[in-house]
């Protein structure tokens, strides 16, 4: 394509440059019922799964109706999602820190209305553009990260999983028979961008190897000492290897049994490429939660260690996901979180009624707080 | 990996047009990144900057925290700006020939 000019000039580049002026003002985008009653809310309700009503102390009315989105979308989707604002709630829309798109409207009549159009719209493979749901003690959107669509350093994919499970849980996504929301979070490297280590499941990529050493390249194109102190367990030297010249040269070394591939290295250098095909999967994590709601925030716990990748569907993944899911809803009391409940019973007793295999990789054995987590106590069940 | 030749050197790239090996670097590397960095002249003062990278470099094995450069050179974060309008990673230090920053950047 031909080249199209913004009317940015590359000869002088700070030139009419505009520059620290931030994101627009929130409140330009409030829907009108929204700006009048801000602050001013009384109550609200669920009224079914997906879709929330906010009264104000005016009496005002705000229907929500929330949709499941992929969150990576196309510029056409959301022409569409603005073409439904504009039908029916006045251009307005929002986006929840799930990643949910919210519609709102402040009247029963265009509230069925929205609905009927939402739940009929698909793509042409069939699946629902947007399900409506999300809300209450259900689970809803997977808070996830690029994987093998633009990241440089994941174990996994992030969207092909994130939409196995997705399916996997869908009825749950629309409905709210869990005893508390069920959290679902996925990232593709131990990074943990996103919110695995805070969820009520997190799937996270993991390697099983250690980094190739690209020796021709690590002087060249990377900071040797910031490799080194990259590593957690000091797995990492710098070294000298003999150059077939009989010159020397800098490169780094790798003491393999002191290395849990972690993949911090090859984040600070190129030279130290760790991904592998068979060596690559996930590991599950459970019990997280940010909310104070009677128990303190808690981590999330490694449950399964690894998982192999088996794209497109990561169906063992999948399975294992679901049976969490399944036992936590038959034996948890209502408001108790996936860990609340892991904990009351005990994680023994959570290992024999999911059935998951304890191995000796959960067994915690990094530096000092290790200790705090195995059991000075001879309170266990058998 | 692309190759560049400017006044008759060859220095090959990745990229994101840093130098694959600091060896490579001349001053010549300056005068040829320069215009792409979004700087006419190559002031004294822009010099300052380059040349404490490159010792730093030389010396450590690493580019210097922000906080060391301003504070060696005596020039603020704004000013760093005010020279290479990059910044500092992707101006000032592909200038002056060290690796590209890695890293969650
Ligand atoms: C040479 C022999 C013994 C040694 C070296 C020894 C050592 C210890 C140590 C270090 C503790 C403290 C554990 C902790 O702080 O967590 C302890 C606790 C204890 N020991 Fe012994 N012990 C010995 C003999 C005995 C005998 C013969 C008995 C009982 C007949 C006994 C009963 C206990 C009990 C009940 C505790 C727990 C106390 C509490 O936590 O309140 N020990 N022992
Ligand atoms: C019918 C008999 C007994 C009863 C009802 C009884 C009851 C108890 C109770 C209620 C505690 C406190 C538990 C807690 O702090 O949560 C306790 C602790 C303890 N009892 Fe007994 N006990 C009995 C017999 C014995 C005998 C025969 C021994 C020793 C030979 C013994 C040694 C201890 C010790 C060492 C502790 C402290 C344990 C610790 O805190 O680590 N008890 N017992
Ligand atoms: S979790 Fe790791 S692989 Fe995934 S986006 Fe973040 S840094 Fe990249
Ligand atoms: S992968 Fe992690 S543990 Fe292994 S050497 Fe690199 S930084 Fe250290």
């Amino acid at each position: 394509m031909a080249f199209i000019s913004s009317g940015y000039d590359p000869s002088s580049p700070m030139k009419n440059r505009i520059t620290d002026i931030g994101p627009r003002k929130y409140s330009e985008f409030y829907p009108p019922f929204i700006a009048k009653n801000k602050g001013k809310w009384a109550y609200h309700e669920i009224l079914e799964p997906g879709v929330l009503v906010h009264v104000g102390e005016s009496g005002d009315k705000v229907y929500t109706v929330r949709c499941g989105t992929a969150r990576l979308m196309s510029i056409t989707l959301i022409r569409e999602m603005c073409d439904i604002a504009d039908k029916h709630c006045s251009g307005y829309l929002r986006f929840t820190t799930r990643s949910n798109v919210e519609f709102m409207v402040d009247s029963e009549d265009k509230l069925k209305a929205l609905k009927s159009d939402l739940a009929a719209r698909k793509f042409a493979g069939g699946s629902y553009k947007f399900p409506i749901g999300g809300t209450g003690a259900g689970i809803t959107n997977i808070i996830h990260t690029q994987g093998w669509v633009h990241c440089h350093t994941p174990a996994t994919d992030a969207s092909g999983p994130v939409k196995a499970v997705m399916d996997e849980v869908f009825a749950d996504f629309q409905q709210m028979r869990l005893p508390a929301p069920l959290r679902i979070s996925l990232a593709c490297c131990i990074n943990m961008c996103g919110a695995v280590h805070c969820s009520d499941i997190g799937i996270v990529g993991i390697h099983r190897k250690p980094p190739m050493i690209d020796t021709d390249w690590v002087d060249q194109l990377c900071e040797i000492p910031l490799a080194v102190a990259s590593c957690p367990t000091a797995a990492v030297r710098p070294t000298k290897i003999d150059r077939a010249d009989g010159t020397k040269m800098n490169s780094i070394a790798i003491k393999n049994e002191r290395c849990m591939y972690c993949g911090n290295c090859y984040t600070m250098c190129p030279a130290l490429p760790i991904s592998d095909k068979e060596g690559d999967g996930m590991a599950i994590m459970v019990g997280g939660k940010v909310s104070n709601r009677i128990s303190m925030p808690k981590f999330s716990k490694v449950v399964v260690a690894y998982i192999p990748n088996e794209p497109p569907r990561w169906p063992s993944m999948t399975k294992v996901i679901k049976k969490i899911v399944e036992v936590y809803a038959a034996n948890a009391n209502k408001y108790e979180r996936l860990g609340e409940w892991a904990e009351r019973i005990g994680w023994e007793r959570f290992f024999s009624l999911t059935g998951l295999k304890f191995t000796h990789h959960l067994i915690d054995d990094f530096r000092d707080p290790a200790y705090y987590t195995w059991r000075q106590s001879t309170q266990f069940k058998f | 990996m692309a190759s560049i030749t400017y006044k008759g050197h060859e220095f090959e790239v990745d990229e994101d047009g840093f130098l694959l090996r600091f060896d490579d670097w001349n001053p010549d590397w300056m005068e040829y990144v320069k215009d792409s960095e979004g700087i006419t002249d190559i002031t004294p003062d822009h010099q300052k900057i380059l040349d404490f990278l490159q010792d730093y470099y030389r010396k450590n094995g690493i580019a210097p925290m922000v906080r060391i450069l301003s504070k060696n050179t005596g020039f603020k974060l704004k000013e760093v700006y005010e020279l290479f309008p990059s910044g500092p990673g992707k101006g000032a230090c592909k200038m002056s020939g060290l690796p590209k920053p890695t890293g969650c950047v």
